[in-house]
């Protein structure tokens, strides 16, 4: 028998505080799709998609009424383009963006991901291809998400893939400028990029993983700041051991709710379920935020002094708590900040108590990176490959993931609104140092080495 | 050996337990499962017990009014059934039904009233009544059965349209949610 606190209180985080699955992600291996022939190989891919996916948004429906749970977003994750298309020109690759896209529609989930490429220790002629496709792929689609791994902790930074990067990110948003520069929120540049995110953009079916996975990302910061509400309202002061206790506890049961449908659409679709991917991913909703979070931690705002401490207590508490919730945690597992996408952060930027330099270092003890950073439309390609460089830098050295998802918005100064729409939102411009100059050092190019494994002081 | 369902009702008062234990225990009775519970000033317990062949329901019934009729107490007695009689076993799934909404007459009649007529069964009430207008003082937990071959669609669509021309909210949830989240 269920107690009554036990119905209510699960009541509470689905229908007042904005708990539900964010996404269900379908792994799909195109590994054996491959062919010289530009034609057959679209055809097999098409095939193998929609073949694959036909009933994934039909079962997690279905799965999402009978638990009350909604699942929010099915996306596709696809092995790397980059690997499986490796003997196409740029232009032929833009073609099976197209291609990916339609399939994406076909079976109407909102993302496809995988026009990725791995390059962290050197690129291939296929790397090459699809990071000059990247621009115009993602100007010319709505559902392809691209992401590029220019680093590792075991292989270094590959300075000539960021420094390409800079200047395929000012191609993207020149090319979709209408829009705000939106084909860059589509791409995600990464170190240490792991093989299962479920997530957007940065999801891609890694090549150790099987012919087709159900990953699963669940969402709930309105749950986290209202169980840290809740306990400082009864008791008045609690210490923050007492609150990553909280967290910890919270983070367990939204886990445990991604496992629950993961699983039985994993079932259902008879395909095997790969991971929990445990973030706290916000959007643009109040009382869905990981910025107000850190208001009832008790700070004034996201990026004032102190931000970098509590974000090191929520992220270590959520990863806590999420680990010991399910079997199978991967992806990114953390707390997301995304600028444009959380309400909250977008506020924090907009009224200057979050900088550039302020959300870097902050990336250092969060989930992902620099994510969703608009800035200004002038910023130059080499101060963009700079910021990519030192993000990577940090993920390296500090054997994590980093990523950067800048969005140079067309025309636009720092101060200014970019306006992407959904659950991209919107966001004031972020004002960067020396955005418009050359950087001799990022000219250097080469390869950073991989960090020292020992002396580890 | 018989097994035998003891069903006492009355207003709560210390002793009833007692009474009760000891009348089954010099009757050489064993007790193998209670469920007790007080509603308001109500006690209200039901105990199933295994009782020996030369000992009758009527003969245990006697001892126990004797026992407790100076706390006031109602009982019943009868031997436990294992068959289901006309009530046919459907291979089912456990879902919880909440409601919310303003308290009036007829809420609870008008929701079991739908989940009767698709053969669902319900295992567990709980009830939240505090009266007016506030839908979180006024909540109703349905623990139900519901069998698999009936159409979960149109199940779910009747008991929508009921909540509404009565005023609630409703939710109907997999019982596994629930455990998901609360229990280790």
């Amino acid at each position: 028998m269920l107690t009554g606190r036990e119905i209510i209180s699960t009541l509470e985080m689905l229908q007042n505080e904005h708990l539900d699955v964010r996404t269900v992600t379908l792994g799909i291996s195109l590994l054996d799709c491959a062919d010289n022939d530009l034609k057959r190989f679209k055809d097999n891919i098409m095939k193998r998609i929609t073949t694959l996916a036909k009933d994934l948004v039909k079962v997690c429906n279905q799965v999402g009424d009978k638990y009350g749970i909604p699942v929010v977003n099915k996306r596709i994750a696809v092995s790397p383009v980059a690997v499986v298309g490796a003997s196409f020109s740029s232009s032929q690759l833009v073609e099976i963006a197209k291609m990916l896209n339609d399939a994406a529609e076909a079976v109407d989930v909102d993302f496809i991901g995988g026009f990725t490429a791995l390059v962290e220790k050197g690129m291939a002629r296929g790397d090459r291809e699809l990071i000059r496709a990247i621009p115009q792929a993602l100007a010319e689609t709505n559902r392809v998400c691209a992401s590029v791994n220019v680093a590792s902790t075991l292989a270094g930074i590959n300075m000539n893939a960021v420094l390409r990067m800079g200047k395929v990110i000012k191609q993207a948003a020149d090319l979709s400028k209408q829009k705000d520069g939106i084909a860059c929120a589509k791409l995600c540049v990464f170190a240490n990029m792991p093989q299962d995110i479920p997530f957007m953009a940065g999801a891609y079916l890694g090549i150790g993983e099987p012919d087709a996975v159900i990953n699963v990302g669940v969402s709930g910061p309105g749950v986290v700041k209202k169980a840290i509400d809740r306990s400082l309202g009864s008791k008045g002061h609690i210490d923050l051991g007492r609150i990553s206790e909280i967290i910890k506890r919270t983070a367990y049961k939204v886990t445990r709710v991604g496992e629950l449908i993961g699983r039985e659409v994993a079932e259902n679709l008879n395909i095997c379920f790969g991971v929990a991917d445990l973030s706290l991913a916000p959007t643009p909703h109040v009382g869905d935020s990981v910025g107000e979070i850190f208001q009832s931690l008790g700070l004034q705002s996201i990026g004032v002094p102190g931000t970098t401490a509590a974000l090191a207590l929520l992220n270590d508490a959520v990863k806590k708590g999420g680990a010991f919730a399910s079997s199978h945690v991967g992806g990114l597992s953390g707390a997301f900040i995304p600028v444009s996408e959380d309400l909250n952060i977008g506020k924090a930027a907009e009224e200057g108590h979050l900088t550039l330099e302020k959300l870097e270092a902050l990336t250092s003890v969060c989930s992902v990176g620099l994510d969703m950073v608009a800035i200004p439309g002038d910023t130059s390609e080499d101060t963009i490959s700079a910021i990519i460089a030192d993000e990577m830098a940090i993920g390296v050295v500090n054997k994590k993931t980093t990523a950067a998802r800048l969005i140079p918005v067309p025309g636009k100064k720092a101060g200014e609104r970019a306006f992407f729409g959904g659950l991209l939102g919107e966001s004031a411009i972020i004002a960067v140092n020396n955005a418009k100059g050359s950087n001799p050092f990022i000219r250097l190019a080469g390869r950073i080495p991989a960090p020292i494994h020992s002396l580890t002081n | 050996m018989n097994k035998i369902v003891i069903s006492v009702l009355g207003q709560d008062r210390p002793g009833i337990i007692a009474a009760i234990t000891r009348a089954l225990f010099l009757a050489d009775c064993n007790i193998e499962n209670v469920s007790q519970t007080i509603l308001q000033a109500e006690f209200s317990g039901i105990f199933i017990a295994s009782i020996p062949a030369d000992q009758s329901a009527a003969d245990l019934r006697s001892r126990l009014e004797t026992a407790l009729m100076p706390l006031k107490q109602h009982v019943y007695v009868k031997y436990l059934e294992y068959d289901k009689g006309d009530y046919p076993f459907e291979e089912s799934e456990p879902f919880v039904i909440v409601t919310k909404g303003p308290d009036r007459k007829g809420l609870v009649a008008g929701i079991t009233e739908v989940i009767a007529q698709y053969g669902a069964n319900v295992t567990n009430m709980q009830a939240v009544f505090e009266g007016g207008d506030d839908p979180d003082k006024n909540i109703m937990i349905y623990e139900v059965d519901i069998p698999t071959q009936i159409d979960q669609q149109k199940f779910h669509e009747d008991l929508r349209n009921r909540a509404n021309e009565l005023g609630l909210n409703i939710s109907v949830q997999h019982r596994n949610i629930f455990e998901a989240i609360n229990r280790v």
